[in-house]
């Protein structure tokens, strides 16, 4: 089970079919990030077989990019509509997630997704957990995907 | 008078992305109606009519499950086709909805081109 490549291409899946964002991978961060500033980040858990979460985080210049290609529209301010598309984004990776999961014997549930912005927040979700956090890029900037898992 | 579908997914974001999809896969439906969830659903299949409803399942207050055990139970409404729209792509969620008699599961994400060749071969 590899989940650094999963979540690549679970990324790369959705930025390709839905988003219609050109996005390339970076080396996954050799430390875990859990302070944000101006971000807007969307987490879904899961529980079952394993616990931890799925998150993605991105400064708001990013979101507000990546929610205008995905809605075909300008967007201006983070708003209802922002978050909604980050948690969704979120969601989306937590089914490809899942799926590779489930194969592997762990059957997982899913939360329903949920989000945060702020001008300053910080996230410490799974204690002890496995985690691997992975950086893509678009033209508006760069934005994180993790994982934590953490046998239940 | 033209088909009506209903799209019932607690995102926003998702209902906009699968109307515009409906649109871009060819699927002339003379009106698109919204639901956030199966109860908010179920409350508009009391006055209105539709020929297709599109569902999430993984929602709160009433996901996409519990939505189809209690449609199959009211007359009127319990021939209208499901189908389901979802990340959860595993075997045995959709295998249950299939069982309570969806008719077809598509995963998120998706493409027009996947909403055509569902959605088409059912109505």
């Amino acid at each position: 089970m590899n989940l650094l490549q999963s979540i690549t291409d679970a990324t790369n899946e959705i930025f390709e079919t839905m988003i219609m964002l050109d996005i390339t991978a970076g080396d996954p961060l050799e430390k875990s990030v859990n302070s944000f500033k101006c971000s807007v980040s969307g987490v879904i858990g899961l529980a079952g077989a394993c616990k931890g979460m799925i998150a993605i985080h991105t400064p708001d210049t990013v979101a507000k990019a990546i929610t205008g290609s995905f809605l075909g529209m300008e967007v201006e301010e983070v708003d209802d509509d922002v978050t909604d598309a980050i948690g969704e984004l979120a969601n989306m990776l937590g089914g490809s997630i899942k799926i590779v999961l489930d194969s592997a014997g762990k059957d997982v549930t899913l939360s329903i997704p949920s989000c945060i912005h702020g001008e300053e927040y910080s996230m410490d979700c799974v204690a002890d957990a496995d985690w691997v956090v992975v950086p893509f890029t678009i033209d508006a900037g760069q934005f994180l995907v993790e994982l934590q898992i953490k046998n239940s | 008078m033209g088909k009506r579908v209903l799209v019932i997914d607690d995102s926003s974001t998702m209902r906009k992305i699968v109307s515009r999809s409906l649109r871009q896969a060819g699927l002339d439906f003379d009106k698109i109606l919204e639901a956030g969830d199966g109860q908010e659903a179920l409350d508009l299949l009391a006055k209105e009519n539709v020929d297709l409803i599109l569902s999430d399942i993984n929602m709160p207050n009433m996901d996409g499950i519990e939505f189809l055990r209690q449609k199959k139970e009211i007359d009127g409404i319990k021939n209208i086709p499901v189908v389901m729209i979802t990340t959860e792509g595993g075997a045995d969620i959709i295998g249950e909805a299939k069982e309570l008699g969806a008719a077809g599961s598509i995963k998120k994400p998706f493409t027009p081109d996947k909403i055509n060749e569902v959605i088409g071969g059912i109505l």
